[in-house]
């Protein structure tokens, strides 16, 4: 898989569509497994998306007693298996961005598995297929870092830096995951 | 022909056993392509896979749009027509209800006349239907008295529209150029939650160094990221549009040339603007000068710019002067007609531009034709198959529909698609209304707030279960499928409405099939209207990705700009809009005193008969609440989460508040999509604009109260 999940956070518009998306994928058992939360509605509707990192060395699986969080050979980081997870919740404690859940009915942990039974075939995943604002995207490595080029070209342009205090203004900048300052 | 349409080299998850059906949301104006996933051995609904190809929303959707295919296997469904006996809802058959349909029907026109029956319609349904709707009125029935949720929706924008520029076609450009233009200035939207899927347009556009000026009392989801958020007070949209063409003269960003050979009033409106200095037009709207000469600045110097609004500046005793004053913006800039720039409107509902075209309203006949002009009578009487004669004349607005009842002079109502026991302003008034008549019919799938007030109530198809066209919010003429049969003993309303024609002896007139031979006929029907359908074809609709309106031939390919040489006036020339502000219907005083305004949030649609059936949306908003400032809140001493009390001389409602410092410190905001004592609308004011007769619901006078010794 040579696809990047790319998120930028102050593009979010809080509409939840990934939410109500990740809840119809093939292996989610109509349980969305990633977030969006308000920075802080009393300042202003900014709101942002979480999904996991699909961490190199994922904290969640390297705590997991069982065994069961297996991480497939693109790297995707999978739900908990069924038959190994034993409800210890490590994990939920172990990720340091505060992905995984937990369903206390069926004592099993479960998270973001980037729609694994789409993304092995190329298939956008259910999130940043909708996605209406391209706060979450699932694109090339090279159209990743075009982007990231245009991020910086259009700062030096637009100056668009937050200035502390200034609502009109308040938009936490390089806030996402693949950012540079 | 296969119903699954995908371009070559778009990967789609096709599941085993399941195929998927092509077709669009059925929620908002922007008509999201989508598939339908089907079971194959079972034959039901399952999901929704993106449709990546469809060329305005590629694959995007908002949360409404994900889940909408749970509404049409949906256990409240009503499967069987329901007959209210003794108070409560007994199933009965199809026979027995169209039966007593056709006694009360027939029973009151004989003693009261034709026109003691109303029809009520809606615009969340098909072309092919919403045509059918004025025809079943005035040849079914031949009564007057027909009217449409889309008075509530859409008719402010129209009467702007016709008065400045001759048509009303809510987008003079396609929507997919949207990326290229390079300033916005949006009024009364909050399109990232109403229209969600515009927002990659103008993201795409603002990646571009596009600009985006917003003018909206709350710093809505889309003010947020805007250059310029003009922070008005409700109800000064036409002071705010005055004002910015004072400046746009001032500075000479005027297009002269354009003006000289394209507009009339210039020398009108420059005399009417000439007062709107920033101070006077700051001091009424309560933007800041810097503001409003910041917003003028960018929108002036602008090469490319869209003027775009919504209910916002709509649904106010002066919308049609809003419109008129903003399309007029675009006219200053010589915008309209032109690659990447014009005026638009946001659709509310998702055929509100197809449904307002084809004769559903009080005073209009398909193809935007009317009713009070002979030729056009003459016309649609000799494609119905009747006498000029036996023709209806005008009736009156859906709220005014309201008042007849109350008077006896409507005494019994058909609601298609629709629900105004929410929708309506003043609702208390309403349901009163309502309940006043003889006989109440009600067409829906669940059991809306106004069905439960019927006296029969006939089991509707959602869109999924019937074929059919919509127009969408840029005017393309797009195709749902059928994906799977109706449920239940359901029927489509095209169907239902046939059924009652005939049991009215009126059955020689609805002849139809299939939805294909009423499009036929609305086809002819539209022929040398202004919204001219006559050269569209299903086939057409899907080689072209949607065909835009007007189509006057066969070979003709459709419209994506409109008014590229002339506007559709009788001299060709825009009328630019020579209009003052004034204040609203009901201003603020020692009893009420703060502005109210309503408007929608991103999980509900409408009335919410559908949206507050589906688990993830009820579970993101399950209830209405009140924003308020936080400085406004301190002075009451309200918490956030607290229960407050709401009240206007028409209503008094409890809710919970949410405080925020993105609305002004003035004004509260409630979502609209309860019913009953949820309800924001036993609030909002009745006051209807003069010309387009559209309520005021986005402005009135409100008194906050702390509920101290309760929680």
């Amino acid at each position: 898989m040579n696809k990047i999940m790319y998120l930028e956070f102050e593009r979010c518009i809080g509409c939840r569509a990934c939410q109500a998306a990740c809840r119809e994928c093939g292996d989610h058992d109509a349980k969305e497994r990633n977030y969006v939360d308000y920075i802080d509605f009393t300042e202003s509707r900014q709101t942002f998306p979480m999904i996991c990192m699909q961490c190199k060395d994922p904290a969640c699986a390297r705590v997991c007693p069982a065994n069961a969080i297996q991480i497939t050979e693109e790297g995707v980081v999978l739900s908990a298996m069924e038959e190994k997870c034993i409800g210890c919740r490590n994990c939920t404690f172990g990720c340091p961005f505060g992905i995984p859940k937990f369903d206390f009915e069926k004592n099993k942990m479960y998270k973001c598995d980037m729609c694994y039974d789409r993304t092995r075939e190329g298939i956008s995943p259910m999130c940043a297929s909708v996605c209406p604002s391209d706060a979450i995207r699932f694109i090339d490595f090279d159209e990743m870092q075009e982007l990231r080029r245009r991020r910086v070209q259009m700062n030096l342009i637009e100056g668009k830096k937050p200035m502390e205090g200034n609502k009109w203004e308040y938009v936490p900048e390089f806030f996402g995951v693949y950012s540079d300052s | 022909m296969s119903q699954f349409l995908v371009k070559d080299g778009v990967k789609n998850q096709i599941r085993k056993g399941e195929k998927l059906v092509t077709t669009h949301c059925c929620y908002c104006g922007m008509q999201c392509g989508m598939h339908i996933r089907v079971n194959e051995k079972t034959n039901k609904v399952v999901g929704v896979e993106p449709r990546y190809d469809w060329v305005l929303t590629r694959g995007k959707m908002c949360p409404k749009g994900v889940t909408a295919y749970q509404t049409i296997d949906h256990p409240d469904r009503i499967k069987r027509p329901l007959i209210k006996k003794n108070g409560k809802f007994i199933e009965s058959s199809w026979e027995e209800a169209l039966d007593l349909i056709q006694s009360k029907f027939l029973g009151l026109q004989n003693q009261y006349g034709k026109d003691s029956i109303g029809v009520y319609g809606g615009v969340s349904m098909t072309n092919e239907k919403c045509y059918l709707v004025g025809k079943y009125a005035r040849v079914g029935l031949g009564t007057r008295y027909i009217d449409y949720n889309g008075r509530y929706c859409m008719s402010s924008a129209a009467g702007g529209f016709n008065k400045t520029l001759g048509m009303d076609r809510g987008s003079t450009l396609p929507w997919t150029e949207l990326e290229h233009t390079d300033c916005f200035f949006m009024a009364g939207s909050n399109t990232a939650e109403c229209h969600p899927t515009s927002i990659q347009w103008f993201w795409k556009a603002k990646d571009k160094g596009a600009k985006l000026i917003v003018a909206d009392p709350r710093e809505t989801a889309t003010a947020r990221v805007a250059d310029v958020h003009l922070d008005l007070l409700p109800g000064t949209d036409s002071a705010l549009a005055n004002g910015i063409m004072h400046l746009l003269i001032e500075h000479d960003y005027v297009d002269h040339g354009y003006i000289a050979s394209r507009c009339n009033n210039y020398a009108e409106l420059k005399e009417m603007t000439a007062k709107f200095t920033p101070a006077y037009t700051s001091e009424i709207t309560g933007v800041s000068e810097e503001k409003l000469i910041k917003a003028a600045h960018i929108f002036g110097q602008s090469p490319r710019s869209v003027v775009m609004f919504a209910r916002g500046a709509e649904q106010q005793t002066k919308g049609v002067d809003n419109v008129s004053l903003y399309t007029s913006m675009a006219l200053l800039r010589g915008q309209i007609g032109k690659f990447a720039s014009g005026v638009a409107t946001f659709t509310g509902q998702g055929n509100g531009q197809g449904g307002r075209e084809h004769g559903q309203k009080a005073d209009a006949l398909p193809g935007y034709r009317k009713i009070a002009n002979p030729k056009d009578r003459e016309y649609i009487a000799k494609v119905w198959g009747i006498e000029e004669k036996e023709m209806p004349q005008e009736g009156v607005s859906a709220y005014e529909m309201f008042h007849l009842m109350e008077a006896k002079k409507i005494r019994a109502l058909h609601v298609i698609c629709s629900n105004p026991v929410v929708s309506s302003p003043n609702i208390n008034y309403v349901q009163k209304a309502l309940e006043s008549l003889d006989f109440l019919v009600v067409n829906d799938f669940f059991l809306s707030e106004t069905a439960e007030l019927a006296d029969v109530v006939l089991p509707a198809v959602t869109w999924a279960e019937d074929e059919g066209t919509t127009t969408n919010i840029e005017g393309r003429v797009i195709r749902i499928r059928k994906v799977v049969e109706p449920l239940g003993e359901s029927k489509p309303d095209w169907e239902i409405m046939q059924l009652i024609a005939e049991r009215m002896g009126k059955g020689e007139f609805f002849p139809y099939k299939e939805p294909r031979e009423i499009f036929d006929e609305l086809r002819i029907a539209s022929k040398g209207g202004k919204a001219d359908y006559y050269g569209i074809t299903y086939e057409k609709i899907d080689d072209q990705e949607g065909v835009f309106w007007p189509v006057p031939e066969e070979n003709h390919l459709g419209t994506p700009y409109v008014f590229t040489e002339r506007f559709a006036t009788e001299d060709g020339k825009a009328n630019l809009a020579v209009c003052d502000w004034k204040e609203p219907g009901e201003v603020t005083n020692s009893n009420y005193p703060l502005w109210l305004t309503t408007g929608r949030v991103v999980f509900h649609y409408l009335s919410g008969n559908q949206t507050r059936r589906v688990g993830f949306l009820m579970e993101k908003c399950p209830e209405p609440f009140v924003e308020i400032h936080p400085e406004l809140a301190g002075e009451y001493g309200i918490a956030d989460g607290e229960r407050v009390k709401l009240s206007t001389p028409r209503g008094v409602m409890e809710l919970p508040a949410k405080i925020t410092k993105a609305i002004r410190k003035d004004t509260l905001f409630v979502p609209y999509h309860w019913g009953k004592e949820m309800s924001a609308n036993q609030l909002t004011s009745p006051a209807l604009d003069p010309f387009s007769r559209m309520p005021e619901f986005k402005v009135c006078a409100v008194k906050l109260e702390k509920l101290s010794n309760r929680r």
